[in-house]
C-alpha cells in the first residue's frame, strides 16, 4: 500500500476523473456541502492538505482491509451472485442478488440465513437483516481500491443514500456487527470490531479523504 | 401406501371369500387355496380373491428405477388385468419370497422378464378354461381382458372374482402360451407409475419416516480416523441433556470393515444429537492417523511397475515385437467417491427375547433373512425364522444401500434397551464414514502394426479390492478379483492379442458396490485410451471403433444407431466438440456422444448428451429414459466435483458443502434412444453410466486439445 | 409449549425453541413429507413454507415459526392437484422420490412469483435443491409444464 502523506487534490480527483465526472459534480458537490454543515465530511476536492486528510485516510486503510475482508464483501460484490467463503467463491447454489438484495423465489437470502446462526457446523451464518445491496445500489466492493472504495461510500447517490450520521451509525448496524460474529469455521475481518469503529469513524470525523490513488 | 406384512395380510384375507394364491414353487408355477399357504419353496405372486381384489407382490424394493411397476407389469401383462386394477405389494423380506428379493446389477427385469410373464400367462390360462368350462365352450372362443374372461361369439363374461373357486381346482400349465408383443397392454408402453403421486405430496414413506410406538432415536459417534477403536467415553455430560437415555456401545460391520461407535439413546433425535456433542471419547487410532490418500495415490503409482495377476491372456501380447513408434502408453486415474443417496442411513430396530424386528430402507430385503455363515442373521445373533422387517421405500441406494452395516449398528442398540430404536446418521456421518467406490488407477499400453492396425492391447488395474474388503466370502488374494477387471477383457472390439491384469493392494477403509460398480472408473480409462488411440491412428474416434467392430455384434449396432442419432459426422460450430465412449458390461451395453462447447472464458459447457442403451426387452421406455437421464447426471458429478479424499486418517469431506453433487444449472441436455432388436435381454440402471465420462473427456480433447488422464477433472480448461 | 400452525392446523408441542423446525414437524407434529437430507441448508429436501417462503426447515429454529403460517407438502393442495403435482405425474419427474416434497415447495414459490418462468428463471429458483436420482430436466420440463397449467385456468396454486 502506497503512503499518502504527500497527498494533493489530484490524488482525490485525478484530472481524467475531473473529465468524466463533470455532471455528477453538482450532485457530489451538494452532498459535501450537506456533510459540511454537519461539520464537515465529504472528500475535499482542494488544495488544502490538512492533519485531518492525512488522519482521515490512513484510518481508511484499516477500514478498507475489513470492507475487503471475505465477511463484508462476499455480500458487496461486483456481480449479481454473493460470494462465499473466505476465497471469495461464487455462492453455490446461483443464489442471485434479486432486486432487492435479498435473492430470489426459493432461493431469498433469509430462507437458508437465520436471525442468528445456526448451531451446525457449516451451517449458514445468521443475521435479521441478511442481504446484499438491492439492485439500484449495489455498493460494490470487489474490485475496488481504497481510494475508489472511499469515494463510493462518501458518495451519497452511491452509498445507499447515507448522509454522515447515517454512515457513522452504519458501522453499528448489527448485520455489520455480525461479520465478527460468523460462527464456526469462518475468520473474522482483520481487525477487531471496535478497532475498525475507532477506524471508521476517525476516517468520517476527520472529513472522509479518499487515500491516493495507486 | 401401507406396508402391511405378509404375515398379518395373510391373516386379513377374508374369512368367508375364497382366495387363490398362484406363484412358483420348485416345480414351477403352482397355486394354492385358502388363507393358509404356508407351502415349502412356494412364492406367491398373485392373490385373487372372490371379493374382486388381485393383489401382486413385488420383491424389487423400489429405490426410483422403477420397479414398483416394471416388476407388476411382466405379471399384469399376461394375467390380463390393468396395473390399475391391482395392489402392489413390496414384499418384506419373507422367507417365502426368497432371495431374489434385492435390487442390484441392474437385474429386476433381465432376470424375471420370462419368468413373470409365464407366471401371469399361467395364472390367465387357469381362468380362461374355467370360464370355458361353465360356459361349456371351447377355450380358444374365450379371452380375457382387464381382470374379465370373454366369450368371443356371445360377447358373455365373468369376472376373475367370480371364477376363483372353478380356477383354484385347475391345474396350472407349466409351460403357458405368451402374448405376441405386439398384442402388449403394459409392456413396452410409458405408462404413469403408481409411486409417482405418492411422491408428489409427501405420502410415500421412506425408512426414516417409519415410527413405531414408544420409540426412541438414535445418533452414533465414530471415530473420525477411519480404522479407529475405542478406548474409552464418559457419558456423564451426554446423561444430563434433556432426554438423554442411556448412552451404550454399537458396533459396526461393514465387509472386513469393523468399527465399535457410541451410541446416545434420547427420546428425540435432536436430544440425541445434543447429547452425542457432549460425549467425551478417547479413540485408539492405531496408526491409521498417518495415513494419507495423496501418499496412496502415489503408492498405486509405485506398484504399477509389478506384473499383476494376469486375467486374459489373449493371443501373444508378451512377445509380440512393436516398435516404439507404434507403441502408445497411458496412465489414467480415478478416485474414490460417495454414494450420496439423499436418505441417509437409517433403521428401527426391536428386539423381543430372542426376535428382532426391524424396519429400514435397504436394496436387499431378501438378503436380511438369508441364512448360514456370514448372513445377517448370524452377525447379529438371531434365528432368521426370528427376524421379521418392513421394507418400505428406498431413498437412493446406488449400491449403498447393498450393505446391512447400518442395521446390524441398530440391532446392536436395540439389543441394550427395551424399546424400539431408530437409528439415523446424519449427512456428515454418512460422507465421513463410507463405504465409497474404490478409486482404480489403469496402466494402459497398445500397439499398431507397421500398416496402422491395432494389434495389441493391455489394460492393468491397480487398486484395492472390493470383493476382499466388502467380505465377500472364500476371497483369494493370489487370485484375479474378477469385480476389479469388470469388463475390461470382453469388449467387443476386435483385437487379436489382448491381456488384462490386476495388481490387488492393501486397504483398510470400507469399500463398497457404487452404481455401475468397476465400469464406473474403468470405462473412463479404457475408452478414454481407445480415443487416443484413435487419433495415434490419425482417424474418427467413432469410425477408429466401428473399425474395430467388423463382425455383427451389440456394440456395432449400437454404435452405428448412435453414429446417426447423435449426427456425428455433422460438422459442429467453432469452439465446440463430440466425444464417443461405450461400455459392456454385467449390467448391459450403452453408449454415449457428448457434445461441449470451449468457451472465451476457458470453462468446458456440456451442451448435448446422446445416448443408446441395448436392452433387447423394454417394459417402460419412460423410466428407461429417467434412468438414463439420472446416470449421466451421477457421471458427470463423479467425474467433475470433487472426490472423497482422506488426511490424517480422516475423510476430508463432510457434507453438501465440500462433497458437492451436480444441479439444476449443471443439467446437461440428455436425448436417450432405445434399442429393441438385439436378442439378449440387458439392464438398465447401471449402463447409462460408465460411458459419460470418457465420452466428456474424449469431447473435451476434441475441443480444447487437452486430453485428460484423471478423474476428476475441471471444466475449466487452460 | 410451543403452538405452530401448520397447515391451517394448530399443534402444540413440547419442543426445545432452537430445536430446528424440520424436527419438531417431523418427529412431534408427525408429518413426514419433508425430509433431512443434510441438516445444513444445502440441498433443499426439508423446504416448508413459512408465511409463504420456502425456507429450509433443517436449519430453522421451531421459535423463527411460532405465530406465524407453515405449509409443507402435505398442505400444499387438498387432493394432490396443485399445478406442480399434477406437472410432476405428467411427467414422471421422482425416481427414488425422496427429494421432492422440497423441489416441489421451492418450484411453488417460483410459479407464485412468477408465473411464467424462462429457463433461468427456474435455475434462479431451483439450485437450492439438489436431486441425486438426477432428475433435473424432467424438474425443469414440469415446470413450465406446470405455468401453462395455471395459465390455462387452474384454480389451484
Amino acid at each position: 500500500m502506497k503512503q499518502f502523506s504527500k497527498i494533493t487534490s489530484k490524488h482525490f480527483l485525478p484530472f481524467k476523473a475531473v473529465m468524466v465526472v463533470v455532471p455528477l459534480l453538482i450532485v457530489i458537490g451538494f452532498t459535501i456541502s450537506g456533510f459540511k454543515e454537519k461539520n464537515g465530511a465529504g472528500n475535499k476536492n482542494t488544495d488544502d492538505v490538512t492533519a485531518d486528510s492525512t488522519t482521515s485516510a490512513e484510518a481508511f486503510l484499516k477500514v478498507y482491509k475489513v470492507l475487503m475482508s471475505p465477511r463484508c464483501m462476499n455480500c458487496h460484490p461486483n456481480g449479481d451472485r454473493p460470494l462465499q467463503g473466505d476465497d471469495n467463491h461464487i455462492h453455490t447454489m446461483n443464489v442471485q442478488r434479486g432486486k432487492d438484495g435479498k435473492g430470489l423465489y426459493a432461493l431469498k437470502c433469509s430462507n437458508c440465513h437465520q436471525p442468528e446462526n445456526a448451531e451446525a457446523n457449516h451451517a449458514p451464518p445468521g443475521n435479521p437483516k441478511w442481504q446484499l445491496p438491492a439492485a439500484n445500489m449495489k455498493m460494490v466492493f470487489q474490485g475496488r481500491s481504497a481510494h475508489e472504495l472511499a469515494l463510493q461510500i462518501m458518495d451519497y447517490n452511491k452509498n445507499g443514500h447515507k448522509n454522515k450520521a447515517q454512515l457513522i451509525e452504519h458501522a453499528r448496524d448489527t448485520l455489520v456487527k455480525a461479520g465478527w460474529n460468523m460462527g464456526e469455521g469462518r475468520n473474522p475481518p482483520p481487525l477487531e470490531y471496535k478497532e475498525f469503529v475507532s477506524a471508521w469513524d476517525t476516517w468520517i470525523n476527520n472529513g472522509g479523504y479518499a487515500p491516493a490513488k495507486e | 401406501m401401507t406396508h402391511v406384512s405378509r404375515r398379518s395380510f395373510i391373516k386379513n384375507v377374508g374369512g368367508t371369500g375364497i382366495a387363490l394364491w398362484i406363484g412358483m414353487s420348485s416345480k414351477g408355477v403352482f397355486a394354492k387355496t385358502g388363507r393358509n399357504i404356508i407351502v415349502k419353496n412356494f412364492s406367491p405372486f398373485i392373490l385373487v380373491e372372490s371379493n374382486g381384489n388381485i393383489t401382486i407382490f413385488n420383491i424389487k424394493p423400489e429405490m426410483g428405477q422403477g420397479t414398483y411397476q416394471s416388476v407388476p407389469a411382466l405379471i399384469a401383462e399376461e394375467f390380463e388385468v390393468g396395473l390399475d386394477q391391482v395392489m402392489v405389494k413390496l414384499t418384506n423380506g419373507e422367507k417365502e419370497f426368497g432371495d431374489g428379493q434385492s435390487a442390484g446389477g441392474s437385474s429386476s427385469i433381465r432376470s424375471n422378464y420370462k419368468k413373470f410373464r409365464e407366471l401371469g400367462a399361467s395364472a390367465k390360462a387357469v381362468f380362461l378354461q374355467a370360464a370355458a368350462n361353465k360356459w361349456k365352450v371351447d377355450i380358444n372362443t374365450c379371452y380375457a381382458e382387464r381382470g374379465k374372461v370373454y366369450h368371443q361369439p356371445t360377447k358373455k363374461s365373468l369376472g376373475y372374482a367370480e371364477l376363483v373357486e372353478a380356477a383354484s381346482s385347475l391345474e396350472l400349465p407349466k409351460e403357458p402360451k405368451l402374448k405376441d408383443p405386439k398384442d402388449f397392454k403394459i409392456i413396452g408402453k410409458p405408462l404413469p407409475r403408481a409411486d409417482i403421486p405418492l411422491k408428489t405430496n409427501g405420502a410415500a414413506e421412506f425408512g426414516i419416516d417409519m415410527k413405531v410406538p414408544g420409540m426412541l432415536y438414535a445418533s452414533i459417534e465414530r471415530c473420525a480416523v477411519l480404522g479407529g477403536t475405542l478406548k474409552s467415553f464418559d457419558a456423564t455430560e451426554a446423561l444430563k441433556v434433556p432426554g438423554v437415555k442411556k448412552v451404550v456401545k454399537t458396533e459396526r460391520i461393514m465387509g472386513l470393515y469393523k468399527s465399535v461407535g457410541v451410541a446416545v439413546i434420547a427420546n428425540s433425535y435432536w436430544s440425541a444429537l445434543q447429547g452425542r456433542k457432549k460425549l467425551k471419547i478417547e479413540w485408539d487410532t492405531n496408526g491409521f492417523e498417518n495415513f494419507n490418500s495423496e501418499e496412496y495415490d502415489q503408492h498405486l503409482r509405485d506398484m504399477a511397475k509389478e506384473d499383476g495377476i494376469v486375467d486374459k491372456n489373449i493371443g501373444s501380447v508378451d512377445t509380440l515385437n512393436i516398435s516404439p513408434a507404434n507403441t502408445v502408453d497411458a496412465f489414467y486415474e480415478t478416485p474414490m467417491v460417495a454414494h450420496n443417496a439423499l436418505e441417509p442411513m437409517n433403521c428401527i430396530a426391536q428386539v423381543k427375547g430372542d426376535a428382532v424386528e426391524i424396519w429400514t430402507s435397504t436394496q436387499v430385503p431378501g438378503r436380511l433373512i438369508a441364512d448360514g455363515k456370514g448372513s445377517f442373521a448370524s452377525i447379529i445373533g438371531f434365528a432368521p425364522e426370528k427376524l421379521k422387517m418392513h421394507n418400505t421405500f428406498v431413498g437412493g441406494g446406488f449400491g449403498r444401500r447393498l450393505y446391512f452395516d447400518y442395521i446390524v449398528e441398530t440391532v446392536n442398540i436395540a439389543k441394550q434397551i427395551n424399546a424400539p430404536v431408530k437409528l439415523l446418521w446424519t449427512r456428515e456421518d454418512t460422507t465421513e464414514q463410507g463405504p465409497f467406490r474404490p478409486m482404480t488407477f489403469s496402466q494402459l499400453k497398445a500397439g499398431f502394426s507397421d500398416d496402422g492396425k491395432l494389434i495389441s492391447f493391455q489394460h492393468k488395474v491397480i487398486s484395492p479390492s472390493l470383493s476382499e474388503m466388502s467380505g465377500r466370502p472364500n476371497f483369494d488374494k493370489t487370485k484375479v478379483d474378477g469385480t476389479m477387471v469388470e469388463g475390461i477383457g470382453e469388449q467387443a472390439y476386435e483385437i487379436p492379442n489382448l491381456k488384462t491384469s490386476y495388481i490387488r493392494t492393501d486397504f483398510h477403509v470400507p469399500l463398497a458396490a457404487w452404481r455401475s460398480v468397476t465400469s464406473s472408473t474403468l470405462a473412463f480409462a479404457h475408452e478414454c485410451f481407445i480415443d487416443e488411440l484413435a487419433y495415434k491412428a490419425k482417424k474418427d474416434p467413432m469410425d477408429f471403433r466401428l473399425s474395430l467392430l467388423t463382425k455383427d455384434s451389440d456394440l456395432r449396432r449400437v454404435l452405428l444407431k448412435l453414429k446417426d442419432f447423435s449426427s456425428w459426422d455433422k460438422p459442429l460450430a467453432q469452439g465446440k466438440g463430440r466425444g464417443v465412449a461405450q461400455w459392456e458390461f454385467f449390467a448391459g451395453l450403452a453408449a454415449h456422444v457428448v457434445e461441449v462447447t470451449y468457451n472465451a472464458d476457458k470453462t468446458i459447457k456440456v451442451d448435448k448428451v446422446y445416448v443408446v442403451i441395448d436392452l433387447g426387452k423394454v417394459v417402460n421406455p419412460d423410466t428407461v429414459k429417467a434412468q438414463v437421464e439420472g446416470a449421466v447426471v451421477m457421471a458427470l458429478g463423479a467425474a467433475t466435483k470433487m472426490p472423497i479424499t482422506i488426511k490424517d486418517g480422516k475423510v476430508q469431506q463432510h457434507n453438501f458443502y465440500n462433497d458437492q453433487l451436480l444441479r439444476i444449472t449443471e443439467m446437461p441436455e440428455v436425448e436417450v434412444m432405445i434399442l429393441t432388436d438385439g436378442e439378449k435381454i440387458k439392464g438398465v440402471g447401471e449402463p447409462g453410466l460408465p460411458p459419460f465420462a470418457p465420452a466428456l473427456a474424449n469431447a473435451i480433447f476434441a475441443a480444447t486439445g487437452k486430453r485428460i488422464r484423471k478423474m476428476p477433472f475441471d471444466l475449466q480448461i487452460g | 409449549m410451543i403452538t405452530l400452525n401448520i397447515n391451517k392446523k394448530n399443534y402444540s408441542i413440547d419442543a426445545d425453541p432452537n430445536m430446528p423446525l424440520l424436527w419438531a414437524i417431523r418427529d412431534l407434529v408427525g408429518l413426514t413429507g419433508i425430509k433431512y437430507g443434510c441438516g445444513v441448508a444445502q440441498c433443499g429436501a426439508c423446504v416448508v413454507h413459512l408465511d409463504g417462503e420456502a425456507v429450509r426447515s433443517c436449519v430453522t429454529k421451531v421459535k423463527r415459526a411460532e405465530g406465524k403460517k407453515v405449509v409443507t407438502i402435505e398442505g400444499l393442495s387438498k387432493n394432490n392437484d396443485h399445478p406442480l403435482q399434477l406437472a410432476w405425474s405428467e411427467v414422471s419427474v421422482p425416481q427414488c422420490g425422496y427429494c421432492h416434497s422440497g423441489q416441489i415447495m421451492s418450484a411453488a414459490v417460483l410459479l407464485r412469483e412468477n408465473p411464467n418462468p424462462t429457463d433461468e428463471d427456474i435455475d434462479d429458483a431451483m439450485a437450492g435443491n439438489i436431486c441425486r436420482c438426477g432428475t433435473y430436466q424432467r424438474i425443469r420440463k414440469a415446470i413450465h409444464v406446470a405455468a401453462e397449467m395455471k395459465g390455462k385456468g387452474s384454480d389451484k396454486g
